[in-house]
């Protein structure tokens, strides 16, 4: 089997899962229990967090457990705006989020919150001059992803994170799902980050808010403190250790891991390139873990499916639209339906292999004819 | 005079369908006689597979006299749908 999904989700490092099956059985107690065993259990989460937050260069009380960055996304927008309703209505966003993003703001418009998209240019990065622009008085929150999930454009958070805060009213939220364990990052200017350990080797079911702590925001899940009071529920120490452990293994060595991912992306793009109907939909300012490409006139369902017939694993688009066939984000990038309706996403990590690019060139080799041919 | 319905198909997802929620009320103010209905894909998905949608949202079906007249399909402008309801309203 060849993997080239890792943007999708990644495969629990065995490290990971052993301190998830250690902390499950030695820890049984409720954190929020007041005896021994809950206070050990509390310690442990304490530890963990304190890890974390280290890591981040944040403080503990920063950090918010969710169940991944969907419930991240939902948190931080509701949250703002439910809390600083008085204060206005607008948002700021783009054309390159995830759906957990557009989800909680079209909801939020049937409350007469207003959207407005920032521009963006070429390469798919937001003009901040338009976003100085559109900053208004009643503009309570902009929120921008770090790395966009289907083509991989880097946005430039900290440049945008200095626009934002002229405006004292405005928070900045970044989901930042596509970036964490991946590149190095810095959450200094931003006032709340989302990502979820899965995407890199972690597990499903645990996510992070960060909240720099003058923030205040309206929970989602209602019911008293937890490890934080902004959600509710029992802490789910498992996951929290091995959310630890999977950011502490995935932030080692991270500039020499993001080093040979480039090279990997280089190789793999340059032989793609070669073929006429391929267009290359990642740019210079993509992350290399992603690489985007269009075989002009194929279905990505058909491309996908005939890699599949080789035991290779790619990405039509981001799952969680699966109801539609093209990418929103190729389109508004690309602004070509050819192009849109032909994309599929090859995803990296530091495990894939030399040997695994090759296979996977010559079984895309193979493919390539089959479905130009069909045509 | 002849009955009118608009069915807007739209997702929660999609941005496209985000700006037009920006002036959809507005739209509906200016023609009041018109009946319209605003589908979600997922939520809403025993009606919306009777409309064969495409890859594309959102979707805005024109149907006079329970037959549907035409279709508008993705992003478009305040002053496009506008026109396009004026011309089928004639």
């Amino acid at each position: 089997m060849i993997y080239l999904d890792y943007s999708a989700t990644t495969p629990v490092n065995p490290e990971v899962l052993e301190s998830f099956s250690k902390a499950a059985l030695n820890y049984p107690g409720n954190p929020n229990s007041l005896h021994k065993l809950g206070v050990k259990a509390n310690e442990l989460i304490a530890a963990a967090t304190l890890q974390i937050a280290n890591i981040l260069e944040l403080k503990s009380n920063e950090i918010i457990y969710t169940s991944g960055a969907s419930e991240s996304n939902n948190l931080a927008i509701k949250g703002i705006c439910y809390k600083y309703k008085n204060r206005g209505k607008h948002i700021i966003t783009t054309r390159f989020e995830h759906s957990s993003i557009y989800g909680p703001i079209s909801y939020l418009q049937k409350d007469q919150f207003e959207v407005d998209f920032l521009e963006t240019d070429e390469f798919g990065l937001v003009d901040l001059e338009k976003l100085e622009q559109l900053i208004r008085d009643d503009t309570i929150l902009v929120s921008i992803a770090s790395v966009n999930s289907e083509i991989g454009i880097r946005q430039p958070i900290e440049e945008i994170a200095k626009i934002v805060k002229k405006h004292p009213k405005c928070f900045f939220h970044v989901d930042m799902t596509q970036s964490i364990g991946k590149e190095k990052i810095s959450l200094r200017e931003v006032d709340l980050a989302s990502f979820s350990a899965h995407k890199f080797f972690g597990l499903k079911g645990i996510g992070v808010l960060v909240k720099k702590e003058k923030i205040a925001l309206e929970p989602i899940i209602h019911g008293g403190k937890s490890t934080t009071v902004f959600r509710s529920g029992t802490p789910a120490l498992p996951l929290i250790v091995s959310l630890s452990k999977a950011l502490r293994l995935a932030t080692d060595e991270i500039e020499k891991k993001y080093d040979y991912v480039k090279k990997i992306n280089s190789y793999l793009k340059e032989n793609l390139s070669r073929y006429e109907k391929v267009r290359i939909n990642s740019n210079e300012y993509c992350i290399p873990h992603i690489l985007n490409i269009s075989i002009i006139g194929c279905k990505p369902e058909t491309i996908q499916h005939t890699l599949e017939e080789y035991d290779i694993y790619i990405s039509t688009q981001t799952a969680c639209s699966s109801k539609s066939n093209f990418s929103k984000a190729v389109l508004a990038l690309t602004n070509n339906e050819e192009i849109a309706s032909s994309s599929v996403r090859i995803s990296l990590s530091h495990l894939t292999t030399i040997k695994e690019c090759e296979e996977f060139l010559k079984a895309f080799s193979s493919c390539y004819e089959r479905l130009t041919k069909l045509r | 005079m002849n009955s009118m319905t608009i069915i807007k198909i739209s997702a929660m997802w999609c941005p496209a369908c985000i700006i037009m929620n920006k002036f959809w009320n507005e739209i509906e103010e200016e023609f009041p006689y018109i009946e319209f209905i605003s589908y979600d894909l997922d939520m809403d998905e025993e009606e919306v597979k009777k409309y064969n949608v495409g890859n594309t949202l959102p979707v805005i079906i024109m149907i006079k006299n329970n037959k549907e007249t035409n279709r508008l399909i993705g992003e478009k402008t305040k002053a496009e749908i506008m026109r396009f309801i004026k011309e089928i309203d004639t």
